[in-house]
C-alpha cells in the first residue's frame, strides 16, 4: 500500500482526515456563532475551499492506496466505539458535497451578505450560513459513517438544517412547504429508528461492518431493512413518497435548492445503498429489488410528464429531480451477479448520482439568476430571455444535456451504462423506461429554451440589452461543464467505485 | 500524429472553435462572414487525407478518426456545400435578426455533420450524430414564427425518437464486449453472431431511416424546409439527411449480407420514392416540392442500400455515397437557386434551374445520369431494378411541377453577384465532382457513358415523366391538394388526447401527494417491501 501521507508513529493520519471532514464545517459554525464580528459569509469563504481540499485529499488517499480509509474514534473499536470509513464511493461523495456546497457558498456571497451596519436584519444571512455548515457536516457524516445510530443523528441534523433553508424567506407558502417536509421526514425518521431498534435488539451491534458478518436473513432483519428503507425512501423523495419535495425545493432560495436537490436527497439514497449491499445478506430477493426499480420507473415516467406541464421553472426543475431520483433506484435490479461492484449497473448508478447532482445544482442556480433578472419564473413569459441572459440559458441547456442523457455528458455515460446493464440482464422494460425518460426530459428542457429564444412582443425593433456576465454566471457554467466532463469517463466499470468493496469486486485492480 | 490525421481532426474541430469564439464580443460580430471558411479543413481532408486515421484519445476512451472512400466522398461534398452555402448565408443573413444565433447553430450543425463522416468508433459517432441532429433544431426554428415553431417541434420529437432508437441499437451492439467503446468496424464484425441481430438492425434502420426521411418518418422535412432560411434549407436537405445515409453505410453488414432486412429496405425505399412523388405533385410551395423530392431521392438511396445488403455486396457503400454526393450538391444548388430565380418566367437562371432539376431525374451528361448509372450495378435484374429505373420518371414529373411552381412563386429579390456565384458554384461542383470521381468509384473510364444506348437508357424515363405532367394528362393538376407533411396532420389530431393524458397524470400526482394518501402509501410500501424481502429468505 502506498499512501500519500506516511503513517506517523501511532497516529492514523489519513484516518484523521475523515474526522476533519466532519469537524471542519462544525468549526466554521462555531466561528460564526462565537465571533459575530467575522461575518459568516467570510467564514464560509474560508471553510469552503479548505473542505474541498480535505475531500480531495481523502479521494487521493483512497485512490493511491486502492483501499478504504478507516478511523476508530478514540481508539475504541466497535461495538463499543465508533468507526469512520471512506471507500471509493464515499470519497467521491465527499468531493461532490464540497463542490456543490462551495458553489452554493460562492453564489450566495452577495444574496446573504451580512448588512454592514449592525442594526440591519442579520437573522436570514446568519441562518443561511450556519445551516449550510451544519448541513455539510451532516452530509459528510453520512458519507463516512459506519454506525446505524450515527446515521440517524446525521440524518436528523440534515433534515433540520434543510427545513430551515426551505423557509428562510419566511413567507407563508414556504413555511407551509417546510412544515410538510419536516413532518414527512420525521415519519421517515421514525420508521428508520424503529428499524435500527430491531437490528440492535437482534444483534446487539450497530456497526455496519460487524453487522455484515453477523446478519442472518431472518424475518426480524428483513423487516428492519424494509422499515429503514421505506423511511429513507420518504426522505429521498422516491415516488410516490414525494409529496414534500416540489414545494420545498421550488420555494427555497436558489443556492439552497441547488444543495437540496443535488445532495440532501442523495444522502438517504446513499444509505439505502449501504443497507442493501452491506447489511442485507447477499443476494437479496430479486423481487424486492424489482419493487424498488418499479417505483423508480414510475417516478421517471410520471414525474417527467408532470414536469412537462409545470408553468413555473423552479417547480419544473423540482419535478425533474423526483424523476431523476427514479434512475438511481433502477440500480437495485441492475447489480445482480457475483460481483455487483465490478458491473456496469453499479458504476452507472453512481455516475447518475454524480452527474445529476452537478447538473441540477447548475440548473437551480441558473434558475436563480433568471428569476432575479425577470422577477418571476413563469416559463410562458420568458420571451427575450436568451438575449438578456445568454450565459444562464446556455448553462441551463448544457446541464439539460446531462438530464436528457445526450452526449457528451455524465448523464449520457450513466444512462448508457444502465441501459447496457439492463440489456445484458434482459430487463427490457427498464431499457424502455430509460429511453422514454430521456425523450421526456428533452421535452421539458427544450420547452424552457424554446420559450427563452422567443422575442418579446413589441420589442422587436430594440433588442433587449444583454446583461453583463458575472462571476455567478461563470459558477453556473462551471457546474454544468463539470457535469459534461463526467461524460469523458470511459464506458467501463470504474475501479474507483469498487474500492473498499474489494471482497466482492473481482477482476479490478 | 500525421498531417492527414491532423486534417481529419481539424474538420469537425475548426467550426467548433469558431463557434466557441463567440464568447468574445469582438469575434461575435465577424462570425457570420467567416462561415465560408469554416468547412475548408474538411474539404482539404477529403482531398488529401483519404486513408488517414488518428486516435484522438487512447484506450479506454478510444475516440478514433478515420477516412475511407465513402466517407471522403460525403465529406468533400459536404465541405463544398457548407462552404458555398456559407458564402450565400453570409450575404443572405447579413442584417437579419438573430444572425448571431443563426451563425452558432450553423457552425455546430456543420461540426456535427463533418465529424460524422470521419469518426470510426461508436461513441464518437453517436456524439457527432446528436450534435448534428440537435443543432439543426436551431436552423429549423430560425424564423421564430408559429410555422417555424411547429416545424421545429415536429423535427425535435422525431430527432429525439431517432436518437433513442440508435442509442438502444448501439448499446445492444456493445453489450458484453470488454472494450466499452468498440470501433464501428469491430462492432460490425460481431453483428452477425449477436443474439440480438434482428433487434439491432431494426433499431438502426428505424433510427437512420428517420433521419433520411423514409415514409412515414419523413414528416419533418416538408414542414422544415419552407420555413428555414434559404441557405439553411439547402444544408438541411443536402447534408443533414445524409447523416442517415452515412449511418446505414457504416452500420449495415454488407459483408455478411442480410437478405430479409435488405429486401425490407428495398420495399420501404421504393415505397418512399413513389409516395413522395405522388404527394409532392399535390404541393404548391416550390420549397415543399423540393422537400418531397428529397424524400423521394432518399427512398432511392435506401433501395440501393437494401439491394446491396440483400446481395451482400460491400461495393454498395461507395456507390451509395456517390449517389448521395450527387444529390447533396444538386439539391443544395436547387434550394440556393430557388431564392434567386423564383417568379421568373424566362432567362438563363431558369435554364440553369431546369438543368439542375432534371439532373435529379438523371438527365444525360449531368451528375444524375452518372449516379443512376453507377447504382444500377447493385441491383440484380428484376422488378426492383425496373422500379428504380422508372422512379426517374417520377422525379422528372415532380421536377417539372417544381419548375412550374417556381415560375409562379413570388418574385425573388434581385440577386447579387455573391449569391449568384455561390449558387452556380454548387451547381458546377456537382458536375465536376461527379465526372472526376466516376473513374475512382467504378474503376472504369467515363467514356462508356457516351454510348447512345446509355444515353437512351437515361432519357426515356424523363420523357415519360414529362409526358405525365404536360397536357393532356396534367397529372399535377388532378391530384387533390394535400397539406405539407401529409400524415403529420393526422398525428397532430392526437395531440389533444395526449394533453388530456398528461392532465390525468398531473391529477394522479396531485392525488398521490395528499397527506392521507402518502401516509397510507408509506405503510403499504413497507409491508410490500417486507414481504418481497421475505420471499427469498
Amino acid at each position: 500500500m502506498s499512501h500519500v501521507l506516511p503513517p506517523a508513529e501511532g497516529i492514523n493520519l489519513p484516518g484523521l482526515l475523515l474526522v476533519f471532514a466532519v469537524l471542519l464545517p462544525i468549526l466554521g459554525l462555531i466561528a460564526m456563532l462565537g465571533l459575530r464580528a467575522l461575518h459568516p459569509e467570510r467564514v464560509a469563504r474560508v471553510v469552503a475551499p479548505l473542505g474541498l481540499l480535505l475531500a480531495c485529499a481523502i479521494l487521493a488517499e483512497v485512490w493511491e492506496g486502492r483501499s478504504a480509509i478507516d478511523y476508530t474514534l478514540g481508539g475504541w473499536a466497535p461495538p463499543l466505539g465508533l468507526k469512520l470509513r471512506a471507500d471509493g464511493v464515499s470519497a467521491v461523495m465527499l468531493v461532490l458535497a464540497a463542490l456543490v456546497i462551495g458553489a452554493a457558498a460562492l453564489f450566495s456571497q452577495h444574496q446573504f451578505r451580512t448588512p454592514p451596519d449592525a442594526p440591519g436584519d442579520t437573522r436570514a444571512p446568519f441562518a443561511f450560513w450556519s445551516m449550510l455548515m451544519a448541513m455539510w457536516s451532516a452530509l459528510n457524516l453520512v458519507f463516512v459513517g459506519e454506525d446505524l445510530f450515527n446515521f440517524f443523528v446525521a440524518l436528523e441534523l440534515l433534515t433540520f438544517s434543510a427545513v430551515t433553508l426551505v423557509c428562510l424567506d419566511g413567507r407563508a407558502t414556504t413555511l407551509h412547504a417546510a412544515l410538510r417536509y419536516l413532518l414527512f421526514a420525521l415519519l421517515g425518521s421514525v420508521l428508520y429508528l424503529l428499524g435500527v431498534g430491531l437490528i440492535y435488539g437482534r444483534y446487539g451491534v450497530l456497526d455496519l461492518a460487524l453487522l455484515s458478518e453477523l446478519a442472518q436473513p431472518g424475518p426480524i432483519t428483513l423487516a428492519a431493512v424494509a422499515m429503514m428503507t421505506v423511511g429513507l425512501m420518504a426522505k429521498a423523495s422516491l415516488f410516490p413518497l414525494h409529496l414534500w419535495l416540489p414545494p420545498a425545493h421550488a420555494g427555497a432560495p436558489p443556492a439552497a435548492s441547488a444543495v437540496l436537490s443535488a445532495l440532501v436527497v442523495k444522502a438517504p439514497f446513499f444509505l439505502i445503498l449501504r443497507l442493501w449491499f452491506e447489511l442485507l445478506p447477499a443476494p437479496y430477493s430479486p423481487l424486492a429489488g424489482q419493487l424498488l426499480a418499479a417505483l423508480g420507473a414510475a417516478a421517471i415516467l410520471m414525474c417527467s410528464v408532470v414536469a412537462l406541464g409545470q408553468s413555473r421553472l423552479k417547480l419544473m426543475i423540482a419535478y425533474s429531480t423526483v424523476a431523476q431520483i427514479g434512475y438511481l433506484f433502477l440500480v437495485f435490479t441492475l447489480t445482480a451477479g457475483p460481483a455487483p461492484f465490478a458491473g456496469l449497473g453499479w458504476t452507472g448508478g453512481v455516475l447518475q448520482l454524480l452527474s445529476h447532482a452537478l447538473a441540477k445544482a447548475s440548473m437551480f442556480l441558473a434558475a436563480g439568476l433568471i428569476a432575479e433578472d425577470m422577477g418571476h419564473d413563469r416559463i410562458a413569459d420568458f420571451s427575450g430571455l436568451a438575449r438578456r441572459q445568454p450565459l444562464a440559458i446556455f448553462a441551463f441547456g448544457l446541464a439539460g444535456l446531462s438530464l436528457m442523457g445526450l452526449p457528451p455528458s455524465g448523464g449520457f455515460v450513466a444512462k448508457l451504462m444502465l441501459l447496457s446493464a439492463a440489456a445484458a440482464s434482459g430487463q427490457w422494460w427498464i431499457a424502455a423506461v430509460i429511453l422514454a425518460g430521456g425523450v421526456l426530459a428533452a421535452g421539458y428542457v427544450f420547452r424552457v429554451i424554446g420559450a427563452a429564444m422567443k422575442d418579446r412582443d413589441g420589442e422587436a425593433a430594440q433588442p433587449a440589452a444583454t446583461l453583463p456576465a458575472t462571476g455567478r454566471h461563470a459558477l453556473v457554467l462551471a457546474l454544468a461543464l463539470l457535469a459534461l466532463a463526467l461524460g469523458f469517463v470511459p464506458l467501463q466499470p470504474l475501479a474507483l467505485f469498487a474500492i473498499g468493496r474489494g471482497e466482492l469486486a473481482q477482476g479490478q485492480p | 500524429m500525421s498531417a492527414a490525421g491532423l486534417l481529419l481532426a481539424a474538420a469537425p474541430t475548426f467550426p467548433l472553435l469558431l463557434g466557441a469564439s463567440a464568447l468574445w464580443r469582438g469575434a461575435r460580430a465577424h462570425l457570420l462572414r467567416v462561415l465560408p471558411v469554416a468547412p475548408l479543413p474538411a474539404l482539404a481532408a477529403a482531398l488529401l487525407a483519404p486513408g488517414g486515421s488518428l486516435v484522438l484519445a487512447p484506450d479506454p476512451l478510444r475516440l478514433t478518426l478515420a477516412l475511407d472512400l465513402p466517407g471522403a466522398l460525403l465529406l468533400g461534398g459536404a465541405g463544398m456545400l457548407w462552404s458555398l452555402a456559407g458564402l450565400y448565408a453570409a450575404r443572405y443573413m447579413a442584417g437579419a435578426r438573430h444572425r448571431t444565433s443563426f451563425t452558432l447553430w450553423w457552425l455546430f450543425t456543420m461540426a456535427g455533420t463533418l465529424g460524422l463522416f470521419v469518426v470510426a468508433d461508436l461513441a464518437s459517432f453517436y456524439l457527432a450524430f446528436s450534435l448534428a441532429s440537435l443543432a439543426a433544431y436551431g436552423l429549423v426554428a430560425q424564423e421564430r414564427n408559429p410555422e417555424a415553431e411547429r416545424a421545429a417541434r415536429v423535427y425535435m420529437v422525431l430527432a429525439l425518437l431517432g436518437e433513442a432508437f440508435l442509442l438502444m441499437g448501439f448499446v445492444l451492439m456493445a453489450v458484453g464486449v470488454a472494450d466499452g467503446n468498440p470501433m464501428i468496424a469491430q462492432a460490425l464484425e460481431r453483428l452477425p453472431a449477436s443474439p440480438w441481430r434482428e433487434a439491432i438492425l431494426a433499431l438502426l434502420i428505424l433510427g437512420f431511416g428517420l433521419k433520411m426521411g423514409l415514409v412515414p418518418l419523413h414528416v419533418w422535412m416538408p414542414l422544415a424546409h419552407p420555413v428555414a432560411p434559404m441557405p439553411a434549407s439547402a444544408v438541411l436537405s443536402g447534408i443533414i439527411v445524409k447523416a442517415g445515409i452515412i449511418g446505414l453505410i457504416r452500420f449495415l453488414p454488407f459483408e455478411a449480407g442480410a437478405e430479409g432486412w435488405g429486401t425490407a429496405l428495398v420495399v420501404l425505399g421504393l415505397f418512399t420514392a413513389y409516395y413522395a412523388v405522388a404527394v409532392g405533385l399535390a404541393q404548391r410551395h416550390p420549397k415543399v416540392v423540393l422537400a418531397y423530392s428529397t424524400v423521394s431521392q432518399m427512398g432511392v438511396i435506401a433501395a440501393v442500400l437494401g439491394a446491396g445488403l440483400a446481395a451482400g455486396d460491400p461495393r454498395t457503400r461507395t456507390l451509395a455515397a456517390y449517389y448521395a454526393l450527387h444529390h447533396m450538391l444538386v439539391k443544395g444548388a436547387l434550394f440556393l437557386g430557388t431564392g434567386l430565380s423564383a417568379g421568373q418566367r424566362n432567362g438563363w437562371k431558369r435554364v440553369v434551374m431546369a438543368v439542375l432539376a432534371f439532373a435529379l431525374a438523371g438527365l444525360p451528361l449531368t451528375s444524375g445520369m452518372l449516379a443512376k448509372y453507377v447504382v444500377k450495378d447493385v441491383f440484380a435484374p428484376g422488378p426492383a431494378l425496373w422500379l428504380v429505373t422508372l422512379s426517374a420518371a417520377g422525379s422528372a414529373a415532380l421536377m417539372l411541377h417544381f419548375l412550374h411552381r417556381l415560375a409562379h412563386a413570388a418574385e425573388a429579390k434581385r440577386a447579387g453577384p455573391v449569391l449568384l456565384a455561390s449558387w452556380l458554384g454548387v451547381g458546377a461542383a456537382s458536375l465536376v465532382a461527379a465526372w472526376a470521381l466516376f473513374p475512382v468509384v467504378t474503376n472504369t473510364s467515363a467514356a462508356t457513358l457516351f454510348s447512345p444506348a446509355t444515353v437512351w437508357k437515361a432519357s426515356w424515363p424523363i420523357l415519360i415523366g414529362v409526358l405525365l405532367v404536360l397536357p393532356p394528362l396534367r397529372l399535377a393538376d388532378r391530384v387533390p391538394h394535400i397539406p405539407p407533411g401529409d400524415v403529420i396532420v393526422w398525428a397532430e389530431r392526437l395531440l389533444p388526447r395526449l394533453r388530456r393524458l398528461a392532465e390525468d397524470v398531473e391529477r394522479l400526482d396531485a392525488f398521490l401527494r395528499r397527506w392521507p394518501v402518502a401516509a397510507l402509501l408509506l405503510v403499504l410500501l413497507m409491508l410490500l417491501l417486507g414481504a418481497a424481502l421475505q420471499l427469498s429468505a
